[in-house]
């Protein structure tokens, strides 16, 4: 994952003069900008981009489709738009926007134009501070393992995450109760 | 409304009346119409077509407008605050198949999760479709210990008309040769999985007397000519039944009964019709129809016939019980004993054990398998070695193994490992760890005030009174239910399995869904509300054939029963018409 320079340069430019020290090399080397392809509804276009960043991070793009081709984020933005209560959506996009105040703070740039490194290491920081927020307080959700939750539904109920990355068959018209796990291959979509 | 006379009257007269067209109304259609009579099936909610009416069945994982198709939360709240509890039933694929508790209120004198769905073939397109018949020993069971009353039936009076309802709507399974769970006409049984087998093997080893059979289950697997020329087809492994299945292949009344009925051309099916009360007459000691509430012109309206069967779910078949009164039955229709709406039952559960498979990483399985493994009941089976001395009866457990899927680290943030990255994708996308779970399903007894009762305070949509409903399990439950969570935890331990866990999730009555006893089956008209052929003890024509009939619950899901009952009622009622004795 930390070889995605193409995207993240993209990306960079996207954000154009706001971004400072790597974004701005990689703004050198940068070819056109991709703009954000989709109209967000729930977030503000700063954080349908930022989503669109941190989506691909929590599910990549490997020998398989990554969460933002598989429209993980427009899944995403649809959800608070449509099914979160407030209070839940506001959470989440709370958490957007503290990400970018946080990489500000560390690194000087909004998050979408730190170092794929620098990224991993505050999606990390927030990885654990998740977990440990849990162990204190069950009941209290910390908005990142919440978004990590969202982006894999959003990624495994895709078209692109269940037909490629796991296998749908809509009509199995049989039950194979045990069969080598080889001749089936990646875990199904569906149960 | 002023009774109708001459020709309107003539218009709306048939030879028999079904309330309710779920899976009991479906087979009472069914018969009665193959039987040669004019029947019309009055139903209370919406037309659902086979097929053309099952909007979702093909719906991908990426065609929801929800999150995993889940309803919003305040969706929930607001219009299926009771539906929602089971936590499984309503979804943006079900929907449709459910009622809006908002406009179907009830008042809960103990809580009592009551899942229902109002429309053309009712419960019997979302129900679990695992076919077991009651046993010699559960219709003995209220005689021997003097619970309850006595079943007016045995099991060798029954037998028969299982064999006939399960050649009908297809039942696959094993045969078994156990007293406590009747063989009967099965097609192929489905294939338990590799770590199902293992367990069978090993488990069995331990505990021979807790044998472990495939589910019972009404799907097709070797369709016969009969279900073939309905239209039916057999099970296609896609675990989607709930959404209706196109392919015809688990039995509801929408692809069976309904269409068996319809071919006769003695079949008149009326949605739109709350029945609201049975139409008795003083003179002739008998029931002449049925009145309605239409539910699109809220206009009353008035049917006839020679015979009624009440097929509308125990609940509401007590309902429109205890809403037709008169000076004959000033309690309720055929409530001379006061049973009626009493000794309300449903099977316990919520509670098994579960456990890991650390052996076959390299098997997995191919489709959908809309059905798991069962475990016969193995207690109280009236020898010494079966005997408890904690409770009466007993209980069965379904369940099943299966690999964990992609979902299997969602809300658990707190193993340490990252929640994100190549890594955990490219472990998301494989199959993930074997788990096995038993959960029980157990009797519950029947209690004189575990009961319904009209309200006529609340009053729903239409302004119809409702009912409150008081229902709890007691001690012989409890103590059935720990030994339910101890013993599945011994059978996942005896075959090895690691990380083995009880556990008692809690039940709250209605949860089984399986709601029944509301106007029990009788010898004596003093203390039941029907006889030995579900005709009220009281007014002869009037057959009550779903789950209010039940007398005892045994521990095996009942819808087969219900269905097994209602043709040998309708048999009946047919002969007794032609002998003119009704």
């Amino acid at each position: 994952m930390l070889n995605r320079r193409d995207t993240l340069r993209g990306l960079a430019l996207t954000i154009g003069v706001g971004a400072t020290g790597w974004a701005e090399r990689a703004l050198a080397a940068a070819g056109p900008a991709p703009a954000l392809t989709w109209s967000p509804t729930a977030l503000s276009p700063d954080q349908a981009r930022l989503l669109d960043v941190v989506a691909d991070l929590i599910i990549p793009k490997t020998d398989t489709p990554g969460a933002r081709e598989a429209g993980v984020p427009q899944f995403i933005d649809r959800a608070l738009a449509n099914y979160y209560e407030k209070d839940q959506a506001d959470k989440l996009r709370a958490g957007l926007t503290r990400m970018d105040a946080d990489a500000q703070i560390a690194h000087g740039a909004a998050f979408i134009a730190l170092t794929p490194q620098q990224q991993v290491e505050l999606l990390a920081a927030y990885d654990r501070e998740g977990v440990e927020a849990k162990a204190q307080t069950p009941s209290q959700s910390h908005f990142f393992p919440a978004l990590e939750d969202l982006v894999t539904v959003g990624y495994f109920t895709s078209e692109l995450g269940a037909t490629v990355a796991l296998q749908y068959d809509p009509v199995p018209g049989a039950y194979h109760g045990c069969v080598p796990l080889s001749d089936i291959g990646r875990a199904w979509a569906t149960r | 409304m002023a009774n109708l006379s001459g020709r309107a009257r003539r218009k709306n007269t048939y030879d028999a009346i079904v309330v309710g067209s779920g899976i009991t109304g479906g087979i009472a259609a069914k018969e009665l119409t193959q039987k040669g009579l004019k029947t019309l099936v009055l139903e209370r909610g919406p037309m659902v077509l086979h097929q053309q009416d099952y909007p979702t069945a093909m719906t991908a994982p990426w065609e929801t407008k929800y999150p995993q198709g889940q309803l919003p939360p305040a969706e929930l709240a607001a219009k299926y605050p009771v539906q929602r509890r089971t936590n499984y039933t309503m979804t943006e694929y079900t929907q449709h198949l459910f009622v809006r508790d908002d406009e179907n209120p009830y008042v809960e004198e103990n809580r009592f999760d009551w899942i229902r769905g109002y429309h053309v073939g009712g419960r019997s397109l979302t129900w679990g479709r695992q076919s077991y018949r009651h046993s010699p020993i559960d219709f003995e069971a209220n005689a021997r210990e003097g619970i309850g009353v006595d079943w007016p039936i045995r099991y060798e009076e029954l037998a028969p008309w299982y064999d006939h309802v399960e050649r009908f709507i297809g039942v696959s399974g094993q045969a078994e040769g156990l007293p406590q769970l009747p063989d009967g006409h099965y097609q192929p049984p489905m294939e338990m999985n590799c770590v199902e087998k293992a367990f069978k093997a090993k488990s069995e080893a331990r505990f021979p007397e807790r044998r472990i059979t495939m589910g019972r289950a009404a799907h097709l697997t070797d369709p016969t000519e009969e279900q073939m020329s309905l239209g039916r087809t057999k099970c296609q492994y896609r675990n989607l039944c709930i959404r209706g299945c196109p392919f015809g292949a688990y039995y509801s009344s929408n692809s069976g009964g309904l269409v068996a009925a319809e071919r006769t051309g003695n079949l008149v099916i009326r949605p739109g019709s709350i029945v609201t009360s049975l139409i008795y007459d003083e003179k002739s000691g008998k029931a002449t129809g049925v009145r309605i509430l239409d539910a699109t012109t809220r206009q009353e309206e008035e049917f006839y016939a020679d015979v009624v069967f009440l097929c509308a779910s125990a609940f509401n078949s007590a309902w429109i019980m205890m809403n037709s009164t008169s000076s004959r039955f000033p309690n309720g229709f055929g409530n001379g004993s006061d049973q009626l709406g009493r000794n309300v039952m449903d099977h316990h559960l919520g509670v098994g054990a579960s456990g890991e498979a650390p052996e076959f990483a390299d098997k997995y399985y191919s489709g959908r398998r809309p059905n798991g493994i069962y475990v016969p009941r193995f207690r109280n089976l009236g020898d010494a070695a079966t005997k408890r001395n904690d409770y009466l009866r007993g209980f069965g457990y379904q369940g099943g193994a299966s690999r964990q899927g992609w979902d299997r680290d969602l809300g658990k943030h707190d193993s340490g490992s990252s929640g994100f990255g190549a890594e955990r994708k490219a472990a998301l996308s494989q199959a993930g760890p074997w788990t096995i779970g038993l959960g029980g399903f157990g009797e519950i007894l029947p209690y004189e005030d575990n009961r319904v009762t009209l309200n006529r305070e609340t009053r729903d949509a239409y302004g119809l009174p409702t009912l409150s409903i008081n229902v709890t399990i007691r001690e012989n439950e409890i103590a059935m239910r720990r030994d339910m969570q101890t013993a599945a935890a011994e059978m996942l331990e005896a075959a090895g399995f690691k990380n083995v866990k009880g556990r008692d999730g809690g039940y709250a009555p209605g949860l089984g869904i399986h709601e029944m006893g509301t106007a029990r089956m009788g010898r004596d008209p003093k203390t039941s509300v029907l006889n030995a052929h579900n005709q009220v003890h009281e007014c002869k024509n009037v057959y009550v054939t779903d789950g209010a009939a039940m007398t005892s619950a045994s521990c095996v899901n009942p819808s087969l029963t219900y269905m097994a009952l209602t043709a040998r009622a309708v048999d009946h009622a047919v002969q007794a018409r032609k002998r003119g004795d009704l």
